[in-house]
């Protein structure tokens, strides 16, 4: 029991952070600031907690929790994701008069279905860490309830977000049954030794739409563009990086470790989705004046990038999953990043995020442009910034499986070159247009630029340094 | 150990087609209260269906009822937050339907 608890602490530190966020905010009300310093004390304890654990395998909970170097690594890239988010999202929040004490509880919570997600080792504790990770979700992306197009957004998503986990429900009820047992190692056992029947391919139709949906894959998209453009913009940075990383890690854990021995059944249908969804995404990008909404569906593109990495660890080819981590930790700072810009240039309500409001902005405020520029240059995956090593690992790792993942690894390169003029458009706006009339008002502030500068920090130092942090990733994949 | 007369495959496919009642639901209305209760309709399909392997598979015996218990728990937050969204865009918008939620259409 006592062990257990040991093993479980940095679960638990994330929620009695939460609930020690709220009750401060029931103390001392509408100090804006008290809660946000509560909540990244928490992320700093639960971050200490989580690398001392680094090296352990002690697991909770009757063995479905484990603890070790694969839950830190995801543990960490969750408290960086929300840390950043908590930084960038105060003044632009303070500035429409919504609070920041639900926002810091809110996400806490959601980290604590990452971590929760990163440890399962059954399917009843994966499916319950996944919706511990989304429903905070929805209540953020509705944050800015007095706002018709947050609430709208909040709906979409939260309809199609429910309908999806429901599918994905079924799905897994029904290979829990047919495999007769929770464990994800012991149902990968029970599939290799051949039980096929009507039910497996249920189960197998099931899990790979609900999946789909909750990656945001075409022809499972329709809520993000939606979710994403109607939120509040720093809450949107969380929601494209987030759930999406946990999306990945439940991928990862139902398609790649339990169903391994069906890869064979499931592979084509993840390289069809992969490649419809890289080229859809990067095509209606293509066609968007609005850079939150084009980031919004260059984040479907970036879905079909991971997938690559995806289908690659399913033939077989263990640097897949490296790649994938790899690729989730540099798109969580370049994107996130991104969004922190465009919070800093959304300093007055009502601001909008047209390209058009971006001109100039180079020789006004040169400093936040050139960072920009780094965030936009790392999304389009130009070396030496993280998005370029990403995207080699994932295609690397892809023409390595062979077979059918080779021909995806051609899309993905084309798909990267589509995507360079949407984002370069944007970087040209910023330094070789004339400046914007009615000038746009950039925010500044210690917090926001604590966030931006974290943000760049993490897409430069992965694109400078990639190889210890893909070392450190698989080690924690070999244990 | 099972406590459920009959054999396992009744009791499937009553879930299965509660299951596709609720998604027909969900795909057919247009009030998001209904999509709300159709989705609500699926959970509990699943939760039959977790019941009913739970007592006719005997490696699963006990794990069925804990398994419907997460997820009656699960629907319990998920029904909380959806129902709070519903309100929030009502006070917006004047309207439950869904069809009129087009602002951001292009």
């Amino acid at each position: 029991m006592n062990n257990d608890l040991l093993t479980l602490a940095p679960l638990i530190t994330v929620v009695v952070g939460a609930i020690a966020v709220l009750v401060s905010d029931m103390i001392t009300p509408n100090r804006n600031h008290a809660p946000v310093a509560v909540a990244l004390a928490a992320l700093g304890a639960t971050a200490a907690l989580l690398i001392n654990q680094g090296g352990s395998s002690a697991s909770a909970l009757g063995g479905s929790y484990v603890a070790g170097p694969f839950v830190a690594f995801i543990g960490l890239l969750g408290i960086s994701i929300v840390a950043i988010t908590l930084l960038i999202a105060p003044a632009y929040l303070a500035a429409r008069k919504y609070p920041t004490a639900e926002l810091s509880a809110t996400l806490l919570f959601a980290l604590a279905g990452a971590i929760l997600l990163g440890a399962a080792t059954d399917l009843v504790t994966l499916f319950v860490g996944l919706e511990l990770m989304v429903i905070p979700g929805y209540v953020l992306a509705g944050y800015a309830k007095r706002d018709p197009l947050s609430t709208e957004g909040a709906v979409k998503y939260f309809l199609l977000g429910s309908f999806s986990s429901a599918i994905l429900l079924f799905g897994i009820v029904v290979l829990w049954g047919v495999a007769g047992t929770a464990s994800l190692s012991g149902i990968a056992t029970a599939l290799a030794s051949g039980k096929a029947n009507a039910g497996l391919a249920v189960a197998l139709a099931l899990i790979t739409t609900g999946s789909a949906f909750k990656i945001a894959a075409v022809p499972f998209h329709y809520w993000t563009p939606d979710a994403y453009q109607g939120s509040p913009t720093p809450i949107t940075g969380y929601l494209s990086v987030g759930p999406k990383v946990g999306a990945f890690v439940l991928l990862i854990k139902l398609f790649v470790i339990a169903l391994a021995p069906l890869a064979a059944l499931w592979i084509p249908v993840m390289v069809v989705l992969a490649a419809a969804t890289m080229t859809l995404g990067n095509l209606v990008a293509l066609t968007q004046s609005n850079v939150k909404r084009m980031l919004a569906y260059s984040s479907i593109a970036h879905t079909g990038y991971l997938m690559v990495g995806i289908v690659a660890a399913g033939a077989g080819e263990a640097a897949g999953i490296a790649g994938v981590l790899f690729y989730a930790a540099a798109y969580a700072f370049m994107n996130l990043g991104a969004f922190a810009f465009l919070t800093a240039l959304q300093g007055r309500p009502g601001a909008t995020t047209q390209l058009s409001d971006l001109a100039g902005l180079g020789r006004k405020h040169p400093r936040m442009a050139i960072l920009a520029a780094i965030f936009l240059l790392s999304l389009t995956g130009i070396p030496p910034t993280a998005g370029f090593f990403a995207k080699t690992y994932v295609i690397l790792a892809a023409v390595q499986a062979g077979g059918p993942a080779t021909i995806l690894a051609v899309i993905a390169v084309l798909n990267a070159a589509i995507a360079a003029f949407y984002y370069l458009r944007v970087i040209v706006y910023l330094f070789m247009r004339d400046p914007a009339e009615p000038a746009v008002q950039v925010a500044e502030g210690p917090m926001l630029r604590a966030g931006l500068l974290i943000a760049a920090i993490g897409t430069v130092a992965l694109g400078l340094a990639p190889t210890p942090i893909i070392e450190a990733v698989i080690q924690a994949l070999a244990k | 150990m099972s406590q459920i007369a009959g054999h396992l495959e009744p009791y499937l496919v009553l879930s299965g087609m509660l299951f596709a009642i609720g998604s027909f639901g969900f795909l057919a209305r247009r009030n998001a209260i209904s999509m709300l209760m159709s989705i609500e309709l699926m959970l509990n399909a699943v939760n039959l269906a977790a019941l009913a392997f739970g007592a006719f598979i005997p490696s699963l015996a006990g794990q069925g009822a804990a398994f419907a218990l997460l997820i009656i728990a699960v629907a319990a937050a998920e029904a909380t937050v959806g129902l709070a969204i519903v309100i929030a865009i009502f006070r917006n918008r004047k309207t439950p339907l869904v069809d009129e939620y087009d602002t951001m259409r292009q």
